[in-house]
């Protein structure tokens, strides 16, 4: 009898002892950027940092810019340039397999979506290497196919599956009766999805999209080896950029301990942590709204 | 009367497009898959890489991408299920609680680069062990602990709350109930959860940039204190970094090939086993 | 429960065994961080010793002399190859940190400036050199029949075939030029565009003496009041009519010398020395 009991103890203080082990890794991580970030900001002006257009450390005191503009705009440029294929798509596809999918397609439709999530990012960037580089020099007036648009290409590729996926879920989660409803006073499936289910899961769908973005701002060897990794400030989408994960990954490995430039890289990992967090943030408190309807 | 539900111009459209989903998956899987087959050979798969890694096969990626994988598994396994269990079984709902489950499902939000910056500062330097297999492969732990719990808690709700409270009314402890009862019946779940996270961990190459992967090492064995190459960093390296860019061109498809396999098998035993469960 | 239970604390036994055995003994391999001109090499030179000395792990790594001076820095590394000396500052910090190296030379290399295949030129000065780079001229039609933006590609700052570039020719680079990962990247580029002009090692470029990548050209240069010499032409290292030429090094912690005394001496060995004219660099002389 004190056995089981002793047995019971054991297993729920190793379990309670894991729980608490998880919720502090998040804390551990904010702890390291936060607190090598700080020195880097004591040895550096933030507005110089957060508004300088230049990103170009060095050993030679003069020469040395720490400006993020250019690597949080080329960031950005690429996110913003992938929602815009996969926006679109996502949403589309999402419509099509909540309303309109015939059962057998549908089950093979989400096969094939948990499929694409699956894809490694270094295969998805491999492709933009040997594949989507030269295309693009063939149909466009450039010389490199490794800038911002293989990019965005790429990275849409990686979040579609999570538009899809959440935003079926959001359309889903609408109850059939609102619809039948619908139906019942006459209006047809288009005019139905458009006017009524639609703004309904508007919530979720946008939960569903910032989720996606948060994951394209986020990866890091599709952007390495896709964009051409040039830290000047990007002008357009044929412009190869840099973004932040690419600078964090290129430079980490050559910077020695407790250098300024040591710190720099964990305040970039630092601001693309507040990025992301807050997006993820922003879409959960979306989709927390959209329970009442459960 | 107009038949409500035959499909008009706009459904074919969105047929269409969500068509595309298989359009890019096919396309990707064939690219990969023509260019890296030919080069698939008996010798590809069990010798390591020769000349200069323009020729040979890519042993030591394999074993280096099983021990790391292994080493995930071995980590976020237990303390995933553990946490999944507090979860499901023993907390009560109340702000702890809570916050708790807010900061586990935002962990799986951060960017992969992260991880390895903290992998590196914790497991590299400050426990000292150096750039190796052990690191990488509790780096990648971490990573994948968010997924391994919230595929676990999924698993475990699945199993109705009447049987534990049957069990308890016999006098069960809770984890007699847990280990008993509910455990049993999540296997399938968790066996699903558990082949992801290796699928998942198979692929990332950002947490072993800096915590171990490197171009080459000779000899085919990994050890678990030494650096590593893995398939994903292979490919990178193959298609980046190379003296002979063109030449290894082949060799790095066939990776690309070995790691889509991989995965791909992966992927589709773990969607086979839930739908034969999830009846 | 009980029969799986010892099963599994066995295992788990091993396991932890198994890794405190291979903590506490001194990690036996060495590791080999650095230039990226010198790491396929190196990976040459670890394969053919790894053959007759099969006990011995060799880890090689590239990325940039900046890596490999920092990961010795870190304590990451056994041996940095560089591609140009550290610098003051990066032999104070070793200092600081109480990391004692010693300099060997590994290997001589020459730098090859490459254009596209089908651009009309074939050879340049030295002064052209300094006005492209630096971006005085911008056109190619200041040095032969087509006008086109010349296009430059070159290497990042933390590589030191950057910095041994612009310290030979003694200019700042232009800000225009385009700053990519490694030798491989910049030979891409420059094959894929018509404008293009970059700098690479040479042993990125030739394999048994002759050139080993279509699609670009290795051009001739001239020094002032000499006729234009291609660095294929370069049969030792004492060669005085090529300037672009110099010591590639390795910078070995003291402490692991023990370790790497043996891949050392086969770097400097007979069949050491025919890896290296291999591949297009200049073995060195001892």
């Amino acid at each position: 009898m004190r056995s089981r009991k002793a047995k019971d103890i054991i297993c729920r203080v190793f379990i309670v002892v894991s729980a608490v082990f998880s919720a502090s890794i998040l804390v551990g991580i904010l702890g390291l950027l936060v607190s090598n970030a700080a020195r880097f900001i004591a040895l550096e002006p933030l507005d110089d940092f957060l508004f300088g257009t230049v990103w170009r450390p060095s050993e030679n005191q003069t020469e040395t810019h720490y400006g993020v503009l250019p690597l949080v705009v080329s960031s950005l440029l690429v996110t913003i340039g992938s929602m815009a294929i996969a926006i679109p798509l996502g949403i589309m596809t999402a419509i099509y397999l909540a309303g309109y999918a015939p059962k057998r397609l549908r089950w093979k439709l989400k096969a094939a979506i948990e499929l694409l999530a699956a894809l490694p990012s270094v295969v998805v960037g491999f492709l933009g290497i040997v594949l989507v580089s030269p295309i693009l020099t063939n149909i466009l007036p450039i010389h490199t196919g490794l800038n911002a648009l293989n990019g965005s290409i790429l990275l849409s590729i990686m979040a579609l599956p999570t538009i899809i996926t959440l935003s079926e879920d959001a359309l889903h989660s609408i109850p059939q009766s609102i619809r039948e409803a619908a139906f019942a006073v006459g209006a047809k499936k288009w005019d139905t999805l458009f006017k009524i289910v639609l703004p309904a899961a508007y919530p979720g769908i946008l939960s569903a999209i910032m989720l996606g973005m948060g994951r394209a701002v986020g990866e890091t060897m599709t952007v390495l080896m896709a964009t051409g990794n040039a830290s000047a400030f990007p002008h357009g989408f044929l412009d190869s950029v840099r973004t932040i994960t690419a600078t964090i990954a290129i430079e980490m490995g050559e910077v020695p301990h407790g250098t300024k430039h040591y710190y720099s890289l964990y305040s970039l990992a630092l601001i693309l942590f507040i990025m992301t967090f807050s997006v993820n943030l922003f879409a959960e408190h979306i989709s927390s709204k959209i329970k009442k309807f459960r | 009367m107009r038949n409500l539900n035959k499909p008009v111009f706009i459904e074919w459209v969105m047929w269409f497009f969500a068509i595309q989903v298989f359009f890019v998956l096919g396309f990707i899987l064939v690219y990969i898959f023509c260019n890296g087959l030919p080069v698939f050979s008996w010798r590809f798969f069990i010798s390591a890489p020769s000349h200069g890694m323009t020729d040979g096969g890519i042993l030591p990626a394999i074993i280096g991408t099983t021990w790391v994988t292994f080493f995930t598994v071995i980590f976020a396994l237990p303390v995933g299920i553990s946490c999944a269990i507090y979860f499901n079984e023993y907390a009560k709902d109340h702000l702890m609680t809570r916050i708790v489950r807010a900061a586990i499902k935002n962990l799986a939000g951060v960017p992969s680069i992260v991880f390895g910056l903290f992998g590196l500062a914790i497991f590299v330097v400050s426990i000292s062990l150096g750039t190796s297999t052990l690191s990488a492969g509790l780096t990648l732990g971490l990573l994948t602990l968010p997924y391994t719990i919230v595929s676990t808690e999924e698993a475990l709700r699945m199993v109705p709350k009447g049987q534990r409270e049957a069990a308890y009314s016999l006098g069960a402890t809770q984890w007699e109930v847990i280990k008993n009862i509910v455990l049993p019946q999540a296997i399938p779940e968790i066996a699903t959860g558990v082949i992801l996270t290796i699928s998942r961990a198979a692929g990332e190459t950002a947490p072993l940039l800096f915590t171990g992967a490197t171009f080459y090492i000779t000899g085919s064995i990994g050890y678990p204190m030494d650096e590593f190459m893995a398939l994903p960093y292979h490919l990178y390296v193959l298609s980046t970094q190379h003296q002979y860019l063109e030449d290894v061109r082949p060799i790095a498809f066939a990776t690309a090939a070995t790691l889509l396999l991989f995965v791909l098998i992966l992927n589709l035993v773990a969607i086979w086993i839930r739908h034969s469960y999830r009846k | 429960m009980s029969k799986y239970l010892y099963h599994w604390l066995g295992i788990f036994g091993c396991l932890v065994n198994f890794c405190l055995y291979s903590c506490n003994t001194e990690r036996q391999s060495l590791i080999i961080k650095g230039s990226d001109t010198e790491v396929n090499l190196t990976v040459l030179l670890a394969e053919a010793y790894h053959k007759s000395v099969p006990s011995v792990r060799i880890s090689v790594s590239g990325g940039g002399t900046g890596v490999g001076i920092a990961a010795i820095s870190k304590g990451l590394a056994d041996i940095a190859n560089a591609s140009r000396e550290m610098t003051e500052s990066e032999h104070k910090r070793l200092q600081y940190i109480g990391i004692e190296v010693d300099k060997y030379i590994f290997a001589y290399d020459a730098i090859a400036i490459i254009v596209n295949e089908k651009l009309p030129i074939d050879e340049l000065s030295v002064d052209d050199l300094r006005l492209i780079f630096s971006g005085e001229v911008t056109r190619w039609n200041a040095f032969a029949d087509i006008d086109k933006r010349i296009k430059i590609y070159g290497r990042q700052s933390n590589s030191g075939t950057y910095d041994f570039f612009r310290d030979n020719l003694n200019i700042i680079f232009t800000k225009t030029a385009r700053e990519l990962n490694g030798n491989a990247q910049i030979i891409e580029s420059v094959r894929n565009d018509l404008t293009g002009i970059g700098y690479v090692g040479l042993g990125y470029v030739i394999k048994n003496g002759k050139p080993s990548v279509p699609g670009v050209k290795i051009l001739k240069i001239a020094e002032e009041g000499y006729r234009a010499v291609s660095p294929l032409e370069l049969t030792s290292y004492e060669d005085l009519t090529y300037r672009f030429k110099r010591p590639l090094y390795q910078y070995v912690r003291r402490d692991a010398h023990n370790r790497a005394k043996g891949f050392l001496d086969f770097i400097q060995s007979g069949e050491g020395k025919n890896i290296i004219l291999a591949n297009g660099y200049f073995p060195h002389r001892s």
